[in-house]
């Protein structure tokens, strides 16, 4: 059964349009980048949600960046500035389909869906979600960078490749036309969005140690002729890691800081870390 | 300036290739002329056939006829977009708002909103675009129209461009980015 988005579930974290005096900021310095970067005229403040070590539920996680989009578009529409934003986070297992996802790529009952399942409006084919996989959600209005959708795609795409170069001396790679970030044939990253007025939502997921049995139950982003792979897998299969669970935690704290750090030189952002524990239902998460 | 502009987008339109003037041969010259001739006459066709649109900001179209509106989305957005992939539609009786966000378009990977020029109720969906998405790409001004309108009244109308400020405006757009 594909789950509606309850609105009555739980409380939508308030969310300050100025930086409270309380809050700690981080502050990284971004280094000028050749392709993809804009001439840097400035540096735009990112609000950062670290929860890169909490498993998010989806409805949570999907109303609040809602909720952001919509404060954002008000003060856009009073040429009022507000900062860009970026989640990081787990989610519980959960199917995602996008706008027009195709049901013929669920290998299993609508009304016996072994995860959550949730409609949403990014675009894409039907994703899997769960723990050991790095989800980022920018919300940025694109008309402070570049009012191009394939531009930011490949941004985002970016991103990825350079964490995992940097990190892992792991050499990622685009394929023309299949939107997301590939190892040979395997998928480490999948990117979806949606745009409403410039500002974007929704964004990528990154396996790190994910369980990839899930991805079988589905045709991820309804490719059905390549695999789905994880960044420990990768290492496993070059022999760069033993099978070794202790090391998953420590994985994901360098991917996280890897993909943080090349964010923010990609899309020429200062970070202000921002708490949540002040504002999201900590008892929501798991 | 804006209708040498709309004539660049009319031989696209209509697929018309137009042989360049500098380098046409002496047996080239009399196809040349009539290619041009054939060019200049579709730049008016489609000037004409436009005219009597206006546009909003956020790139879509608005052709009002009596108290009917029919609406889209400009060839300036779905060169933008690339292929669009899939349409989401209201459902035919539901309310629009100037403005406000009544569908939205897919196209490589990303959704983006489609927002209405006018407020009123929607009377009739293309339901061509559920298996032709494309006709967004193919044809924005005609067989690609999105829904159609029952006007609450026109005082939308005077908030919305003509061709000449959206040609500019698309320009000013393109420059900054």
């Amino acid at each position: 059964m594909i789950l509606p988005l309850n609105p009555n579930l739980s409380s939508i974290p308030h969310l300050s349009t100025q930086t409270p005096s309380k809050f700690t900021c981080i502050h990284h310095r971004c280094c000028a980048t050749p392709s993809l970067s804009l001439t840097p005229s400035h540096s735009r403040r990112c609000d950062f949600y670290d929860l890169h070590n909490e498993l998010v539920p989806y409805a949570e996680a999907w109303r609040w960046q809602k909720s952001i989009v919509e404060e954002k578009k008000a003060l856009s529409e009073k040429d009022e500035d507000l900062a860009e934003s970026l989640i990081i986070l787990q989610h519980q297992p959960v199917y995602t389909l996008g706008a027009g996802s195709s049901d013929e790529f669920l290998k299993f009952d609508l009304n016996d869906a072994p995860f959550d399942l949730y409609q949403t409006e990014r675009g894409g084919e039907v994703t899997y979600h769960g723990p050991g996989q790095l989800v980022m959600y920018p919300i940025m209005n694109l008309r402070h960078h570049k009012m191009d959708l394939h531009w930011y795609l490949r941004a985002l795409e970016e991103v990825v490749i350079r964490a995992i170069s940097s990190a892992f001396d792991i050499e990622a790679s685009r394929v023309a036309g299949l939107t997301g970030v590939w190892v040979g044939n395997e998928k480490l990253a999948a990117i979806g969005i949606k745009i409403s007025r410039w500002i974007t939502y929704h964004g990528l997921a990154l396996n790190v140690t994910t369980d990839l049995m899930p991805f079988q139950r589905i045709v991820p982003c309804g490719i059905n002729d390549r695999q789905v792979g994880s960044i420990k897998g990768i290492l496993q299969s070059q022999g760069n890691k033993e099978e070794d669970d202790d090391d998953d935690s420590e994985l994901i704290d360098i991917s996280c800081k890897s993909l943080v750090t090349h964010f923010c030189e990609v899309f020429q952002v200062d970070l202000c870390e921002s708490y949540t524990k002040m504002g999201l239902d900590k008892s929501k998460l798991c | 300036m804006a209708t040498s502009l709309w004539a660049t987008r009319a031989a696209s339109f209509l697929r018309i290739n137009v042989p360049c003037r500098g380098f046409a041969t002496g047996s080239d010259v009399p196809i040349c002329y009539l290619a041009l001739y054939c060019y200049e006459i579709a730049a008016a066709f489609i000037d004409w056939f436009l005219k009597d649109l206006k546009y909003a900001d956020s790139h879509e179209w608005v052709r009002v006829e009596g108290k009917s509106a029919t609406v889209g989305i400009t060839d300036h957005a779905q060169d933008h977009l690339g292929e669009v992939v899939y349409v989401e539609l209201p459902e035919e009786g539901s309310k629009v708002e100037r403005g406000a966000s009544f569908g939205a378009v897919e196209s490589v990977k990303a959704t983006s909103d489609v927002n209405s020029p006018v407020s009123g109720k929607v009377v009739e969906v293309n339901t061509k675009l559920s298996d032709s998405p494309g006709l967004v790409n193919t044809s924005p001004y005609k067989d690609g129209w999105i829904i159609k309108v029952e006007l609450e009244d026109d005082s939308d109308l005077p908030c919305l461009m003509d061709p000449e400020r959206y040609t500019k405006f698309c320009e000013e757009e393109d420059a900054s980015h």
